[in-house]
């Protein structure tokens, strides 16, 4: 017995490094499954609030770019509505239905505005961290979009805090269409460039051309459609050689990202869908 | 509390708040980035408890993998790097060293010091960056992240202690 403890006692510091180890790759493992710990993420509250100092100091020296960047993104949708209700309007004659149509699907989707307080894009797994949580009606799988275009998934909820898995993410997939042509892909980046990303699983017959924009599909209830994701700058092959991989230069600039609206409500694409199909069963009755 | 503890406690913070709101930012050439806070282990004198100093840096890198979104990444490396710290320092002590010698350059030489911080820090870094990269694994940008963070760190290191009294 006291060989056993004085045994114990000399190699203590063994024993504690064998548990601090284990302890460590049961984090490092545990964390890759999806629903890891929140707790030992900048998700928590001590973390979060540090990140929330930083930010906030941070976000007061790019006021004026912000403004700019504001002021910019208005006028493009401005000019875009006007155009879109031109073209409605060549089509239809009444003012009434152009208005009602243009209302009907985008009107109620919830939004909730939030801010990022931590991000990183030099990893392969980056990650970003918003100062919203459960408390505010956040949860896990909500879209996360921002004034130029699509963000990321929600990844993990604490109270006060989620973390969120962006687009510069390898473990990211969002599906996405051509705008205009309809032809969806899902969206993988290669952990490189954060200012590009790739869209995968394009089919062959597909036609587009370069500098076409790509936006969200809508065939989750994750992202309402027509969210801008990026511009195509280059066409490339599969691996496998059966579609198209196409490079995308992403409309977001992760690098000085700062608000963000996370998709609360997930019943559009149930409306959207109760939408389409009543228009077909109209357009058959007529 | 003693007052070294108090003081340990202060320093624990202080670096941690120095890598995560300033120095995780810095990524030259896509892949140097400071490591600062294995300084906080490097300098435990001789003599130190080993299993306290092994779960100082446990919770070190578990702080830092916390803020920066790795859990175990920088908790697994920071122990062991204190783990080996008490038998590399043996290796560098002068002749009849005192029982409880610090850690630094006046103490130890610059020369001793150097060599013992750059291994140190060239052990974190290598296993750091394998286990960040690791489901990606790619054996010349493992090397360059890892080489060129230990350089920047080991600068850093040796600029802090030229200072330190």
């Amino acid at each position: 017995m006291q060989n056993l403890i004085a045994f114990l006692t000399k190699n203590f510091h063994w024993f504690v490094f064998l548990l601090l180890e284990l302890i460590s790759v049961v984090l490092l493992f545990r964390y890759n499954s999806y629903q890891g710990s929140v707790w030992i993420s900048s998700a928590n509250a001590i973390a979060g609030k540090v990140y929330e100092w930083q930010s906030s100091v941070e976000q007061f020296f790019h006021l004026t770019d912000r403004a700019w960047q504001l002021e910019h993104r208005n006028m493009e949708l401005e000019q875009r509505l006007w155009r879109a209700r031109q073209q409605l309007l060549e089509l239809q004659q009444d003012t009434a239905v152009v208005d009602s149509a243009l209302h009907s699907v985008f009107d109620n989707i919830q939004m909730l505005s939030a801010k990022v307080v931590s991000n990183s894009l030099n990893r392969h797994d980056n990650l970003l961290t918003i100062d919203r949580g459960s408390n505010d009606g956040v949860q896990p799988d909500m879209g996360v979009v921002c004034g130029m275009g699509l963000v990321g998934v929600v990844y993990m909820v604490s109270d006060h805090y989620s973390i969120v898995l962006p687009v510069l993410n390898s473990h990211s997939r969002i599906s996405c269409a051509i705008r205009g042509s309809g032809y969806f892909g899902y969206l993988m980046w290669d952990g490189k460039d954060p200012t590009e990303a790739y869209m995968e699983d394009v089919p062959r017959h597909a036609q587009f051309d370069k500098g076409a924009w790509v936006e969200t599909s809508g065939y989750s209830s994750i992202f309402p459609p027509g969210i801008t994701v990026g511009q195509i700058t280059d066409i490339g092959n599969s691996i496998d050689g059966l579609s198209y991989r196409l490079k995308i230069k992403l409309s977001v600039d992760f690098g000085c990202l700062r608000d963000v609206s996370v998709v609360t409500d997930r019943s559009f694409s149930e409306r959207l869908q109760l939408m389409m199909a009543a228009r077909d069963s109209m357009a058959l009755a007529n | 509390m003693s007052i070294d503890k108090l003081r340990l406690l202060l320093l624990f913070v202080v670096f941690v708040l120095v890598q995560v709101l300033l120095l995780d930012r810095i990524h030259l050439f896509h892949c140097a980035t400071p490591l600062l806070y294995v300084y906080f282990v490097v300098m435990f004198h001789r003599g130190y408890p080993r299993w306290a100093s092994m779960l100082w840096g446990f919770v070190m890198g578990l702080t830092i993998d916390m803020f920066a979104n790795t859990p175990g990444v920088a908790s697994a490396s920071m122990t062991l790097v204190a783990f080996i710290q008490p038998s590399l320092l043996e290796l560098f002590l002068p002749r009849d060293a005192e029982e409880n010698i610090k850690s630094s350059a006046k103490t130890l030489g610059t020369w001793n010091f150097s060599v013992l911080a750059a291994l140190l820090v060239l052990t974190y870094c290598l296993i750091f960056f394998a286990l960040e990269t690791f489901s990606f694994f790619n054996g010349l940008y493992w090397l360059q992240c890892a080489g060129a963070s230990a350089l920047l760190t080991f600068g850093l290191i040796m600029a802090l202690e030229s200072l330190r009294r």
